[in-house]
């Protein structure tokens, strides 16, 4: 939308820019020619380099050398992917065939004056482990053990027998009272997968 | 000269043996009254005497003077694991580890088949088994049924499933259990997830584990 004037110089002028400028026929190619000469950026550079064939030169040591590191990597990343060994908790250790393995009991008894830790592994007698009593109640003995399965209890100030809440339970009761169990494995028995 | 160290290794070997079996009974002095030592350890000497271990029956009947049972109670208890161990070492071979037959007697007891000792102990001649042993004990304890449980950790041991793993397994079917899943299922459900995990395909436990040949170790 435009509005006409009046004026003799505006509307002359406004002729002059109306009319079609002409372009030479061979402007695009021109144009195009330049920009062709123009020299290329950096990634472009890089890119062009990285597309070029090369001939590499490598002795036979060398070649050795290489392939040695390569079988070193592969091997480092399939003995990173081995499963870890079993963490101590009270219920499931491991050991090596023979050795003992330590394990770690844990009893909650915030109120308690005393806990200790009776099982097969010391004859049941209260007075040979007795727990520490560490921060929020908790009660705590290392044990080393042997591979085996083993039936034992928390003795609570001196009287009380009681079952490890976070362990299995030892299949029938001998003495009215409940007993926990921990199993200590062996060696492996085959190479095999795991879960 | 070479007879002469022959004879006295049998002579060290015949002291040796009397003398463990003193020290075992040995631990029960002070725990036990007379009459309750006299038969335990009749019953320990008689264990041994018939190639099982004295130790685990010595351990039963401290148990059982800690925790102030009396006398008839604590005779039965030694009794009953005594009649366990021999059941256990007859299904897994006389050449079994104290900890096996101790493991093997839980499992029994539990009510877990002699057949699946054996055939545990065939598959791994020589070889440790304490932990399938005590893992096929421990999911009875959890509710599995003993038949369910025999069959599924016999199903991954012979898959080639280490300890560790079937430690892992019997933890995840006990999770399934305390959140509400039966026990079975729970257990047979987990099997076939492992042996899927395995590339072994499913199988279920309850379909028999024999379908499989087992790993030499």
């Amino acid at each position: 939308m435009s509005e006409p004037s009046d004026d003799p110089l505006i509307a002359r002028v406004a002729g002059e820019l109306r009319r079609p400028v002409p372009i030479s026929p061979d402007f695009d190619a021109r144009v195009m020619a330049l920009v062709r000469r123009a020299p290329p950026g950096r990634a472009v550079r890089a890119w062009e380099w990285l597309r070029e064939p090369r001939t590499l030169a490598v002795s036979p040591l060398g070649g050795l050398a290489m392939a040695a590191g390569v079988a070193g990597l592969v091997l480092a990343g399939m003995w990173s992917r081995q499963p870890s060994p079993v963490s101590r908790q009270p219920s499931a250790v491991s050991a090596s065939a023979g050795a003992q393995a330590p394990v770690t009991f844990v009893f909650l008894a915030p109120d308690a004056r005393s806990v200790a830790l009776a099982g097969d592994f010391d004859g049941w007698d209260p007075a040979r482990l007795p727990m520490q009593r560490e921060g929020s109640g908790l009660w705590t003995v290392d044990v080393p053990l042997a591979p085996g399965r083993y039936q034992y209890a928390f003795v609570v100030d001196g009287r009380r027998f009681i079952a490890d809440p976070s362990a299995p339970r030892a299949t029938g009761d001998d003495f009215g009272t409940p007993t926990s169990v921990v199993t200590v494995g062996g060696a492996a028995r085959a190479a095999g997968g795991s879960l | 000269m070479r007879v002469r160290i022959v004879i006295l290794a049998i002579a060290a070997v015949g002291l040796a043996a009397p003398a463990a079996a003193r020290a075992q009974t040995e631990r029960l002095g002070g725990r036990l009254d007379e009459r309750t030592r006299a038969a335990v350890t009749a019953l320990v000497d008689s264990a041994r005497a018939a190639g099982l271990p004295g130790n685990p029956l010595v351990n039963k009947a401290l148990e059982g003077a800690s925790k102030g049972a009396d006398d008839a109670r604590i005779t039965a208890a030694v009794r009953a694991l005594a009649g366990d161990l021999a059941r256990a070492r007859r299904a897994l071979g006389a050449a079994s580890t104290e900890a096996e037959l101790v493991a093997g007697a839980a499992a029994l007891r539990a009510g877990v088949a002699p057949a699946f000792l054996e055939r545990l102990r065939a598959d791994y001649p020589g070889a440790p088994v304490v932990v399938p042993l005590a893992v096929m004990a421990d999911l009875v304890s959890r509710g599995v049924p003993a038949d369910t449980a025999g069959r599924a950790v016999l199903a991954l041991a012979r898959a080639g499933v280490r300890d560790a793993a079937l430690v892992a397994f019997r933890q995840s079917v006990e999770r399934d259990i305390a959140l509400g899943a039966p026990a079975g299922a729970a257990a047979a459900v987990r099997v076939n997830a492992a042996e899927r995990d395995l590339g072994l395909g499913a199988a279920s436990p309850t379909s028999g584990p024999a379908a499989r040949p087992p790993r030499k170790p």
